[in-house]
């Protein structure tokens, strides 16, 4: 069991932020900049214009799996950037790109000389990729008919796969049951197959509703309804 | 009472030390170039922001009939309107839909696993969208968090939470504020905020 997966319902947090910025620290923008262009440059859309030395796959499927494998009360710890500093930085030293004592070395140098002196390096191409990634997206939507296994309005139980990795089944709707409101037209893929799990191959995906009432008896509130989109693997 | 659990001081300037340490060390890798961050933060300043979620939900009040549309196909309503920037379906925006407020149903977006956001209509997620807190609490007592958030949702009212999970990025079109009935389309589109469009706020006459 992950904590990550199990955020909904948790009690006692305290109020919300109403914080509306989207960076809150100007350094924010540019680990955002670096995940932006690593999925623009992932190998499996690469079509062989790009001259970037980058040659892994990289999707959001990479960057939730390293925060879902954070320890649970570091996750708490650090605020959403943070989080992605830490983890695109293992990331390229544990696949070989940097090394640490490199990043350490110039992170010492960059605490006492403010002014960046980044090497400029041009590359038009790489750049291309990355405005095109940004305008054509990355579609799940696989080109076959699926067969529909669940249909509007009928009432479904969810699963309770091993949430060893990752997964979009959010923990608190395990193995409760929900009604079926609807169903997507067409079957999708995940980012990245995930075994235990269930998705990845192109599947049909539902809207389900659930009575917070059911998954919270007398602990909720009244008259509203939660609905999130799950894929047919996570259905019975 | 002491507090033995503060972050160290330095804290904001060695997390800055490390990016600009970081995306030196990629550019001198040849894995990014010295434009490619700002390629990507020019593309939402210009053509993913919620300046492009105003502007569908403005049309919206103006047009019930695209309004209807809207609801049932999103994506293809979208494309009907001519003052765009391309990539629409881009990013983050490949499957979006929207839901409408009204006929005594209040819509909130929450992403419970991570942070999925319709780029393309609002760019990027704000603090409060991401934070932890929000995404539990919103899932079990959405009224007490929009209280919060200075909104009160009456009991009559039904509170639908959407929680995006899969393909689907989610999106709110609040209702038409009173008041602002005589107002023409592009005064309309200056009162719709990011935090009207994810159920956290009503558009305001100012």
């Amino acid at each position: 069991m992950k904590l990550q997966h199990y955020l909904g319902g948790l009690e006692d947090l305290g109020p919300v932020s109403t914080e509306t910025r989207v960076f809150v620290e100007p350094w924010e923008k540019r680990i955002f900049g670096i995940h932006a262009a690593m999925m623009a440059l992932s190998s499996h859309l690469d079509d062989g214009e790009k001259t970037s030395t980058f040659h892994n796959k990289w999707t959001w499927a990479d960057l939730r799996t390293g925060a879902e494998s954070m320890n649970p009360f570091d996750y708490f710890k650090y605020r959403y950037y943070e989080k992605w500093l830490g983890g695109i930085s293992s990331f390229f030293i544990d696949e070989g790109y940097i090394t640490d004592e490199e990043l350490n070395e110039l992170t010492e140098k960059f605490m006492t000389n403010s002014e960046p002196d980044f090497p400029s390096k041009e590359d038009n191409a790489t750049d291309a990729r990355i405005e095109q990634y940004l305008i054509e997206g990355d579609s799940p939507r696989k080109p076959i008919e699926p067969s529909y296994q669940f249909f509007d309005g009928q009432t479904v139980s969810i699963k309770d796969p091993p949430s060893k990795g990752h997964t979009r089944l959010p923990g608190f709707l395990r193995n409760k049951t929900g009604i079926i409101d609807h169903v997507y037209e067409g079957a999708y893929g995940y980012l990245t197959d995930i075994e235990e799990d269930g998705i990845g191959p192109g599947m049909p995906v539902h809207c389900v509703k659930f009575d917070p009432k059911e998954i919270w008896p007398g602990n909720t509130e009244d008259n509203f309804y939660l609905y999130a989109d799950l894929y047919e693997a996570y259905i019975k | 009472m002491s507090n033995q659990f503060e972050y160290p001081e330095d804290r904001e300037k060695r997390n800055a030390a490390k990016i600009k340490a970081l995306e030196t060390l990629l550019i001198q890798k040849g894995i990014i170039t010295s434009n490619s961050v700002d390629t990507v933060l020019n593309h939402f300043e210009t053509k993913k922001g919620p300046f492009n979620g105003a502007k569908i939900v403005a049309r919206a009040w103006m047009d019930a009939e695209f309004k209807k549309r809207l609801v049932k196909d999103t994506a293809k309503a979208i494309a009907e309107l001519d003052d765009l920037p391309e990539g629409m379906t881009g990013a983050e925006s490949e499957h979006v839909k929207a839901v409408a407020n009204g006929d005594g149903v209040h819509n909130l977006i929450v992403c419970t696993l991570c942070s999925c956001y319709p780029w393309s209509v609002l760019g990027l997620p704000p603090y409060w969208y991401k934070d932890p807190t929000f995404r539990s609490r919103a899932a079990r007592e959405p009224r007490a968090v929009l209280r919060e958030f200075g909104l009160n949702v009456s009991q009559e009212i039904e509170i639908k939470v959407w929680d995006s999970s899969a393909q689907i990025r989610w999106f709110v079109i609040p209702e038409r504020p009173e008041g602002a009935e005589n107002m023409t389309e592009a005064q309309l589109v200056e009162l719709v905020t990011p935090e009207s469009m994810m159920g956290v706020a009503l558009p305001k006459i100012a």
